[in-house]
């Protein structure tokens, strides 16, 4: 579904992500991993349409959107969950919802199974979205992203800001659309949750993939267990 | 910054690149400007021109002070100018003062004036756009307030101003002179605040704010002084206006006389250079008279300039043409600072 | 003064009127339009022009507005572009520049075509009392305008679908865009609209006033002065600083003069920008 190859981006320039390979199939979850300042969020920054490439193709669903606008990448079926959030904050729970699935109409059954999925937000759909704690701002940012009904799920750092017990219900969340068919990319720097979520992963350090593999794989890896998992 | 600008200092410490660089341009100038009279000396209008040319050079210079050193978007030039012109035209002929003291004072109080919207702006971190706004407010209300109280400007009919007839600054061609010792002074002044510590402040503060507040710049107080010292120097050419001319009105000082013609002259002779506002006082006093004939079609042309010139060349026309379009600051479009190589000239 | 204050908040609703363009423009694009009273004004030349050829004032009424939005999206779609691929402060004052270089090309421009013009829509009827205060029918209708134009707004922001996509590019454009709302439309959008409504005003103002040709500058710093009061960006915060403002302005016309009214709106921005600078609603940027 998603075949990202030989991509480079940076700022002003200079490049932070130098020639990725990474591909990620129909109702699979992957993962990317690496340590803070590994060039995770710039990688999905350029996929999603937030930050121009440099170098290299990324192809959705067989089209071609290397150049293509975030806004128009977002309305091919491509949700991205950035660690900011970037949420309305003047806007209710449920405006902020309806407004995921612009263009479209919300539609009741999509906004029913977000709801069911996190009810807390049924709780506060007239709360405004900027007076809501961490936890609750990233499952709207989740729920917002879903009602689109996106083919292709990107988070990156689900986990920012969020204790963890709440992060915990964030990854319980995540299997749940996982095994509902929802295809995943997330990146993660707490690395035991996202290995545990997906499938295959990737391990990005300086802006390159060191490694690639089945989580189970890399979960036995000597360095990833050393670098991320903290045994000796 | 600090390399480019270190070499800078360096090369200006060393005596040929501080001749070459200060003080051969401002010669130059000086006595280009000179011959001036030679030729259009027996025109009481052509010489009235080439005053106002002179006038508009000192305006820009004291502009580009004030916004090209440190981003100060001053919209209010005309009004400082104008508070010099009627300050001192009030002392004088109301009060009696005699001239050289209501001239003076009429400086100082523009400078106060100046210094404390710079104050202001300062304490309360307006960025460009409140800055902008605040000023112009200013401005109207400068203009309002000079139609308003008519007993004291002559509102619409403006104020004649006795003090200084039958001195040299009513005859024909010995004011054009005071007016270009005038801009002479003004450009030493630029260059010797550019040269200084406090033009290398000025400099940091217009490239990277934060990175000059990091370096222990303390923007607040150069950004005031700028205020102050273009203030200054826009009260003293309006005073000296007044008593040249004899005569002010509110349009003399207004924003669509004075500001909107200040910013076409900088957008093409250079925003902090050395020479630009000349030049540009120079060019546009020429176009000025070229146009005269078109009426209200001036407006649009000078509009059409300054959309065209602003659109084009961040740092002014002359800028990017004499040092190669590559390399003069167009405007760029990704986040970090910039910084111009044609700032380097300056 | 019941005549003024009624007289001032009519006034005041056309100001708000005049704010809510501007306000929006820079709330979407963080451009402070200083063409936005231009806009006003062709609005007004052209409904004289097409009166002129005889056709029917609502026929007249609709082509200015046209004008004026189709001069809205021009200005968007030519010179605002390389101002909006500027950030920050480079933007501003690109923008700042930019506007005010346009304004005084259609300024002089619109003088020197048409020097004489001026519209007046003579709407007929006796005058009305209201509160015991015989009320013109023109101030009226031109009241009735602004506050269903008001609500038109409200209702267009809250209730559907597009006005929330450009709410929300308000409020966060990259959240914005990852819910696939281009900004780029949406700013476009806005332009047109506060045309429109810049054109809406000089009609609504031409029934209590002649609108003049000069009058575009005036307009402008009108605008501006509402919009800083009320809080940039803020659509609620324009009528609300409109209201007050022309309250202010007549009780002060009425019992000072026009000068220092003039003077006390200008130092209202001033006072707001240095005390308060978000405004009466605005949000903190």
């Amino acid at each position: 579904m998603l075949e990202v190859a030989g991509l480079s981006a940076g700022y002003s320039g200079q490049d932070v992500v130098h020639g990725v390979d990474l591909t990620v199939a129909d109702g699979e979850a992957v993962t990317v991993i690496g340590s803070n300042g590994a060039g995770k969020t710039t990688l999905f920054k350029a996929v999603c349409g937030l930050l121009a490439p440099s170098a290299g193709r990324v192809a959705f669903d067989g089209s071609d959107i290397t150049a293509m606008p975030a806004h128009r990448i977002a309305r091919l079926g491509l949700a991205y969950v950035p660690a900011e959030r970037h949420l309305f904050p003047q806007m209710s729970v449920r405006e902020n919802l309806a407004l995921g699935a612009f263009p479209r109409s919300p539609d009741r059954g999509t906004l029913d199974s977000v709801l069911a999925l996190f009810p807390q937000l049924g709780e506060r759909l007239t709360q405004h979205a900027g007076t809501m704690s961490g936890g609750e701002q990233q499952m709207l940012a989740v729920g917002r992203a879903l009602m689109s009904r996106p083919r292709l799920l990107m988070l990156d750092e689900p986990t920012t800001g969020l204790s963890p017990k709440l992060a915990q219900n964030a990854y319980d969340a995540l299997a749940t659309l996982h095994d509902d068919g929802t295809t995943l990319l997330v990146a993660e720097q707490q690395v035991p949750l996202a290995l545990k979520l997906a499938d295959r992963g990737y391990v990005v350090e300086n802006g390159r993939v060191e490694l690639e593999g089945t989580t189970d794989m890399l979960e036995r890896n000597p360095e990833v267990r050393r670098a991320y998992l903290g045994v000796a | 910054m600090t390399d480019a600008h270190g070499e800078d200092l360096a090369r200006e410490a060393n005596g040929s690149g501080f001749w070459m660089r200060s003080v051969a341009p401002i010669a130059a100038t000086a006595a280009a400007l000179a011959l001036v009279p030679l030729w259009l000396g027996e025109s009481r209008l052509l010489m009235g021109l080439a005053i106002a040319g002179l006038l508009f050079a000192a305006y820009a210079i004291a502009f580009n002070i004030i916004f090209g050193s440190t981003n100060q978007l001053f919209l209010c030039v005309g009004a400082l100018a104008g508070i010099g012109g009627y300050a001192t035209g009030l002392l004088t002929d109301r009060a009696g003062l005699p001239m050289p003291v209501g001239i003076l004072a009429a400086a100082a109080a523009a400078g106060l004036v100046g210094g404390f919207i710079s104050w202001v702006a300062v304490s309360r971190s307006l960025g460009v756009i409140f800055t902008g706004i605040v000023t112009l407010a200013f401005s109207l209300a400068f203009g309002n307030l000079l139609l308003g109280q008519r007993d004291l400007t002559g509102g619409e009919t403006g104020l004649v101003i006795e003090a200084g007839t039958g001195t040299f600054l009513r005859q024909l061609v010995p004011p054009y002179y005071m007016f270009l010792a005038l801009v002479v002074l003004y450009l030493v002044v630029y260059r010797v605040l550019h040269g200084s510590h406090i033009g290398w402040a000025f400099r940091a503060v217009r490239d990277d704010e934060i990175t000059a507040e990091l370096a222990g710049v303390n923007v607040a107080r150069y950004r005031i002084y700028a205020g102050l010292i273009g203030s200054v120097m826009l009260g003293l050419a309006g005073a000296l206006y007044a008593h040249n001319e004899g005569y002010i009105g509110p349009s003399t000082f207004g924003f669509g006389h004075v500001d909107v013609r200040v910013l076409v002259m900088l957008a093409f002779g250079g925003i902090g250079t050395l020479l630009g506002p000349v030049l540009g006082a120079v060019v546009f006093t020429i176009l000025d008279e070229v146009l005269v004939g078109f009426g209200q079609l001036r407006e649009v042309v000078y509009g059409a300039l300054v959309v065209v010139l602003f659109l084009g060349f961040r740092r002014g026309f002359l800028p990017a043409v004499t040092s190669g379009f590559r390399r003069a600051g167009t405007w760029r479009s990704d986040d970090a600072p910039d910084r111009d190589e044609s700032e380097m000239r300056s | 003064m019941t005549a003024v204050i009624l007289d001032g908040i009519v006034l005041g609703l056309q100001f708000g009127l005049l704010g809510v363009g501007l306000t929006l423009v820079y709330g979407l694009g963080g451009v402070l339009n200083l063409a936005h009273g231009q806009l006003a004004v062709v609005a007004a030349v052209v409904v004289t022009l097409v009166s002129d050829t005889g056709t029917a004032a609502g026929v007249a009424v609709a082509a200015g507005l046209l004008a004026a939005g189709v001069l809205g999206l021009l200005l968007d779609s030519t010179l605002m572009q390389p101002v909006y691929r500027q950030r920050g402060e480079s933007r501003v004052l690109l923008g700042l520049l930019l506007t005010l270089g346009v304004a005084f090309m259609i300024d002089g421009f619109l003088i020197w075509r048409y020097p004489t013009r001026g519209l007046s829509l003579n709407i007929g009827g006796g005058a009305i009392p209201i509160l015991g205060v015989r009320m013109r029918s023109g101030s009226l209708l031109a009241s009735a305008i602004s506050v269903v134009a008001g609500i038109g707004l409200v209702a267009f922001f809250r209730g559907s679908k597009l006005g929330r996509a450009v709410r929300s590019v308000i409020q966060d454009e990259e959240g914005a865009r990852l819910v696939g709302v281009d900004p780029a439309a949406a700013r476009r959008l806005i332009f047109v609209l506060s045309g429109v409504l810049a054109g809406l005003v000089a009609v609504t103002r031409s029934m209590t006033s002649p609108v003049t040709v000069t009058a575009g500058i005036d307009f402008t710093i009108l605008a501006l002065i509402v919009t800083v009061v009320g809080g940039l960006g803020s659509v609620l915060g324009a009528f609300l600083a409109g209201i007050l403002l022309g309250i202010v302005n007549t009780v002060s016309s009425f019992y000072i003069g026009t000068y220092v009214t003039t003077i006390m709106l200008l130092l209202a921005a001033v006072l707001t920008i240095v005390f308060r600078p978000t405004g009466l609603l605005g949000r903190r940027t």
